[in-house]
């Protein structure tokens, strides 16, 4: 590897990698079709389909390796630099919030509005598929807003307490 | 005799259910909530009628709407399916007072094996191993506190009407007490109306080992051999297979002996399954008897050859049992896979969504009981069971080696399913060596395995995706013959 070896960024589904020209070049992949290929990978020889694939960059691509679809994003220098300008201008809010670890029904909020918590206490009790999960919290805190209320459905992520 | 058969159910049991009554030249007739308008059963279904909203209380759990539906639409037997009234005796009793024909075992029977306490009182004449526990269930908080301390930590809570898991929990110390039996009490009653628990020894390196028993309305019983069930979460089943790689053949007939006397003692008639605990040492306890059709009972058919379904359908028709003890024979290995819209990365949390791409495996003893379709949403209101993968073949090593050729072949997206749980406890030694019990999850499953498995797979998509994306930049060698648009399918 030279240093002016240009770097590569590719995330697929949640994973992120970083690779050099020169891991390319020792790819060993036979295209066995316009969309089907076989890669020789630590020894290993596996077999990967491209399914989709945004033609006008080839930046974005679906791929399926041993029966699994990964969504591709492919990132070159310039989408790096531009990536970090991006994060630049974010600034980070230090709000702290409680989120849905799941979806389901708020069965009951345990807790109010004001209220100082202690780690491990239990927040409210969430139901999906039948089945009852207390939500604790991981660290003493006190409650500044409620946001939802009991018999209220959420979505998983969706802020269920805000802290102060 | 019986012309028309209600299912009171949803999902994949209500479309398997019904397969067996269409085959049997019966008209069937769907019941569903408002969220379930769209689900293959009420497609399959000769008739359909809505039950009213999603939530479960106000829809299929409303025994005396589906009742007035039986009466209005002529219907002569209603099949409950596995968990909302299946086992309820008073629903049973209802079907019965009205006319038409409970397609299960008798109320009074329901009601004996439904009470852990007549049920234990029932079998004890047939000197049937028992776990030490208390004979009366409790909803008191403090008494409980004070029996745990009696029989001695670690204790088991489970709900007294409950099945599946549903309202279970272990307690290893008395500090966690009060919580967890607030909790269980609360599930018991939001799952079944009745808040009284139990609390018993739990027994330690336990294997679930449960017995099919089939019984006619002439005092015939006779049993369809043991399931092992020990590979669970949260105390519910995920993995479930038959024969059990660790019971002799002497072992066999003593535990299936036992649970044809369970069902003798209580006049059992229908399909009926009887649970043991098997401790390291072979013995084995009687757990209790669940009076339904089970989510497992596929692997008894696969091996079997039998369609229990029909065969609950003619006993409650009043016919005799074609067969005999003697008849039934083990051929081959079966394993099913509950595939639950849990994620298994996150502590098998419910993933709920829309199943964006959904293909099922095809192949020769390869069975797909669903209740879904591409394009559906799995609701938060039910069960997260997708669907039950099953696989037949001549022996326990290539059983193992279809079920994960059959999970590769299963393609799900848009939620989180169990598949990759089932590949991993396929492959575990602990699995295949047969030498497991029901703290498979807890001794053995990490996430990390699975991610690992991700993550190698998804290095290999990322460096295939470079290397085309290096060559689309070289004008000269197209990538593509055909031009395709964006998240237009290619192959």
């Amino acid at each position: 590897m030279t240093d002016t070896e240009k770097m590569y960024k590719v995330k697929a589904n949640e994973f992120e990698f970083s690779f050099t020209q020169s891991d390319i070049a020792a790819l060993d992949m036979v295209r066995q079709s316009a969309t089907t290929f076989n890669i020789i990978h630590k020894n290993s020889s596996v077999n990967a389909m491209l399914l989709e694939a945004d033609e006008t960059t080839y930046k974005k691509m679906n791929i399926e390796v041993a029966g699994e679809n990964f969504a591709i994003t492919v990132k070159d220098e310039l989408d790096m630099m531009l990536d970090q300008m991006g994060f630049g201008i974010v600034t980070h809010k230090h709000l702290k919030e409680i989120k849905a670890p799941m979806p389901g029904l708020v069965l009951e909020i345990n807790v109010a509005e004001g209220q100082e918590v202690v780690a491990g206490q239990k927040l409210l009790i969430l139901v999906a598929m039948k089945m009852e999960n207390s939500i604790v919290i991981e660290s003493d805190a006190v409650i500044k807003r409620i946001i939802v209320t009991a018999g209220q459905a959420v979505d998983k992520g969706q802020i269920l307490f805000e802290l102060e | 005799m019986m012309k028309k058969i209600l299912v009171a159910n949803r999902g994949e049991i209500a479309l398997r259910i019904m397969r067996s009554i269409r085959k049997m030249g019966i008209q069937s007739v769907a019941v569903y909530s408002e969220a379930d308008r769209n689900s293959p059963h009420v497609m399959y279904a000769d008739e359909a009628v809505c039950l009213g909203e999603a939530a479960s209380n106000q829809s299929y759990l409303n025994g005396d709407k589906i009742i007035a539906f039986c009466k209005t639409l002529h219907v002569d037997g209603i099949h409950p399916g596995y968990g909302f009234l299946s086992e309820n005796a008073e629903f049973a009793q209802k079907v019965e007072d009205a006319g038409i024909t409970f397609i299960g075992p008798s109320p009074a029977a329901m009601r004996i094996m439904g009470s852990k306490l007549a049920a234990k009182e029932c079998v004890k004449q047939y000197n049937i191993p028992m776990v030490p526990g208390i004979d009366k269930a409790i909803d008191d908080v403090d008494l409980a506190i004070e029996i745990a301390d009696k029989i001695g930590y670690p204790i088991l809570i489970k709900a007294s009407a409950g099945g599946g898991g549903k309202g279970m929990r272990v307690v290893d110390k008395a500090a966690d007490m009060k919580e967890q039996m607030e909790r269980a009490i609360s599930e018991a009653i939001a799952s079944f109306g009745d808040g009284s628990v139990f609390i018993e020894k739990y027994v330690t390196s336990p294997r679930h080992i449960e017995v099919q028993v089939l019984a006619d309305k002439f005092g015939n019983v006779i049993h369809c051999f043991e399931r092992e069930c020990s590979i669970q979460r949260r105390h519910q089943k995920v993995v479930e297979e038959t024969p059990s790689a660790i019971i002799t053949p002497e072992l066999r007939e003593k535990i299936c002996e036992a649970a044809v006397m369970v069902a003798k003692s209580c006049n059992y008639t229908s399909t009926g399954t009887v649970e043991f605990l098997m401790d390291d040492k072979f013995n084995f306890y009687f757990l209790e008897m669940n009076t339904r059709l089970q989510v497992e009972h596929t692997v008894t058919e696969m091996i079997t050859g039998l369609d229990l379904v029909e065969e609950q359908i003619k006993i409650a028709r009043g016919e005799k049992l074609g067969f005999e003890q003697k008849d039934l024979e083990i051929n081959g290995h079966a394993i099913e896979l509950r595939v639950c819209a849990e994620d298994p990365l996150n502590n098998f949390l419910p993933s709920i969504g829309t199943l964006i791409k959904y293909i099922r495996p095809v192949g020769e003893g390869v069975r797909v009981d669903d209740g879904y379709e591409q394009g559906m949403n799995i609701p938060i209101y039910y069960d997260p069971l997708i669907a039950k993968l099953v696989v037949h073949a001549a022996t326990r090593r290539e059983a193992i080696k279809k079920m994960l050729l059959a999970i590769k072949d299963y393609k799900i997206e848009g939620v989180a399913t169990t598949l990759p749980f089932g590949s991993f406890v396929l492959e575990h030694d602990a699995f295949i060596s047969g030498n497991f019990d029901t703290h498979f999850v807890k001794n053995y499953y990490t996430a990390d395995k699975i991610i690992e498995k991700q993550k190698a797979n998804a290095e290999i998509a990322a460096l295939v995706a470079l290397k085309l994306w290096m060559d689309a930049q070289k004008i000269t060698i197209p990538v593509l013959h055909k031009t395709t648009s964006w998240k237009r399918r290619l192959a």
